[in-house]
């Protein structure tokens, strides 16, 4: 059978994000990939270099809408490294109180996608609609449904008075029955399984060789999460699990983020009660000394890193961070080919791919 | 198959979950971060705002008489960022969210104020007396002595500290 070229992208119907993919295809067969990115590149590392820390926290939330928090808090974190700056303890729980929430809405936004593409609308809405619940938290707890502007420089911004914390544990307990149906759905529902599984599989050898990330490598079978291997905020002293599967195929990614989800609402539930009372920040302006540091953290996306260098002055010499999608994208040219054309945006969908913040 | 036909039909019963704005009330919640409002009286002219801004919505003027601040909305980020590092918290953000405007109103989507300056009481060179506000920040209560450093200038404040520091000395 002969082959032919096909493109698919930059603008593309169940593309998300602007992507081109060059496919070489035999038949139904993918058999051959390029990808080519570049399409949303903002400039943003270099704007990062003629604004002052303060107004880099701001920028690098706007890297991404889905991650929004991790990057602040991750570059928050590079700075006080470099300057020896111990958090407040109530500020680390309250970060991982917003990470975590931007987890549960990202990993919810990325599965109902996936009911979208695999033309299953009413599951897509369902799955929205839950989210929904999430975007209210944010909204009135940070008071803003996507950038959530919860961090400062030795700390967060927000505290969460006697009446916030038990709105968001009564939240936490609403989520948890609908996400323990959404799972239940997922696993067993017989469209879903027939459009997923067995789908862009990644194997584990694969998956190791492509270096990937998050809840890409941890459905390949890879025990790999930042927030156990090398701890930062609070997660030393909370008690989860890193949630893993086997199969490598689009519904395993699928079942690790939605576990990850059901395991966040726990987390969260966690930090409100273990939580110390004190203050949420330093209280004074931080100074920060020239010289390096490097911080990460466990994005929805998978581990996100930021490296820092400083010349004693108010504004960055560099930043620089490497997001999870970057190692992900590669990953795809072994779980598309060998599938079917018309999975194509089903499987790329499936790394959850966060092309704004890769290309910045 | 069955389990999701229970879901579609515990959500058609339920009903919209969308709010029926613009015709009927919509949800904000305390705390919303919306449109910026600036209190003249309570800025000390620090300018730390200015110098968080990211967006650089914020700029100030200063002239022989006064210290102008102009927001831009239309370059404003809502990040709270100004408002946190405010000690007298004279810029803050408001609940109003509706900030929807014709393209001509661009220009207009600002918020202004105007802090005067004042002559020091020691050598009268123009200052910003210091605001209500961050003396109570500073001293909890303010007696006629305090009242008088609002009105002196960094240098003679600094000059009739060490006159007293002499006097306690003696
Ligand atoms: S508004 Fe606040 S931060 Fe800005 S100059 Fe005035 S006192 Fe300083
Ligand atoms: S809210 Fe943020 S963007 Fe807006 S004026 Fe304040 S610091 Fe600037």
């Amino acid at each position: 059978m002969s082959s032919y070229t096909i493109p698919v992208g930059p603008l593309h119907v169940a593309l998300e994000e602007p992507m081109y993919f060059r496919v070489e295809a035999q038949g139904e067969m993918v058999v051959g990939l390029d990808i080519t990115a570049g399409h949303v590149h903002r400039g943003i590392e270099a704007l990062a270099m003629t604004r002052n820390f303060y107004q880099n926290i701001t920028l690098t939330e706007r890297l991404c809408s889905l991650c929004s928090n991790s990057h602040p808090s991750t570059y928050c974190m590079a700075l006080e490294n470099l300057a020896s700056i111990r958090i407040p303890e109530r500020a680390e729980y309250l970060r991982v109180i917003a990470d975590e929430i931007k987890r549960v809405a990202s990993n919810l936004f990325n599965c109902a996608i996936l009911g979208h593409i695999i033309g299953f609308d009413s599951l897509f809405k369902h799955v929205m609609e839950t989210r929904e619940i999430m975007q209210d938290v944010k909204e009135t707890i940070y008071g803003n449904r996507m950038d959530l502007a919860a961090n400062c420089i030795g700390g967060v911004k927000y505290d969460l008075d006697e009446e916030r914390s038990k709105y968001l544990w009564q939240q936490m307990e609403r989520m948890k029955k609908h996400l323990d149906e959404i799972y239940a759905l997922y696993c067993k529902n017989s469209f879903v399984r027939l459009r997923t599984e067995g789908v862009g599989v990644l194997s584990k050898e694969d998956a190791l060789r492509f270096a990937v990330v998050g809840p890409v490598a941890r459905g390949s079978g890879i025990d790999y999460d930042v927030r156990q291997k090398s701890p930062y905020a609070a997660y030393d002293r909370l008690d989860f699990e890193v949630q893993t599967e086997n199969g490598g195929d689009v519904l395993c990614r699928a079942k690790v983020r939605l576990r990850e989800a059901q395991q966040a609402v726990r987390l969260i539930q966690q930090c409100v009660t273990d939580m110390p009372a004190g203050p949420t920040c330093i209280d004074t302006p931080p100074e920060i000394p020239a010289g390096e540091a490097i911080a990460k953290s466990e994005a929805p996306r998978g581990e996100l890193i930021y490296y820092l260098r400083t010349d004693g002055s108010d504004i960055p010499e560099r930043l620089k961070w490497r997001v999870p999608s970057y190692m992900n994208w590669d990953a795809l040219k072994s779980m598309l080919v060998g599938d079917k054309i018309s999975d194509i945006a089903l499987i790329v969908n499936s790394i959850d791919p966060c092309i704004s913040c890769t290309e910045r | 198959m069955f389990s999701f036909l229970k879901i579609l039909v515990r959500n058609l019963i339920q009903g919209p979950s969308t709010d029926p704005f613009p015709f009927g009330e919509t949800f904000t919640p305390e705390g919303l971060r919306g449109r910026v409002r600036f209190d003249a009286s309570a800025c000390v002219g620090c300018r730390m705002c200015e110098h968080v801004c990211a967006g650089g919505a914020i700029r100030f003027e200063q002239s022989e008489s006064e210290l102008r601040f102009t927001l831009w909305h239309n370059s404003c980020t809502f990040c709270g960022l100004c408002q946190h590092y405010c000690k007298t918290k004279a810029i803050v953000l408001t609940e109003d969210w509706h900030l929807s405007h014709r393209q001509e109103e661009k220009y207009a989507m600002v918020e202004q104020g105007t802090v005067p300056l004042a002559p020091c009481l020691g050598c009268g060179i123009s200052m910003i007396p210091v605001a209500d506000e961050l003396m109570r920040v500073a001293y909890r209560e303010t007696n006629q002595d305090i009242d008088r450093l609002r009105r002196l200038c960094p240098d003679c404040r600094r000059k009739l500290g060490i006159k007293g520091v002499q006097r306690c000395k003696m």
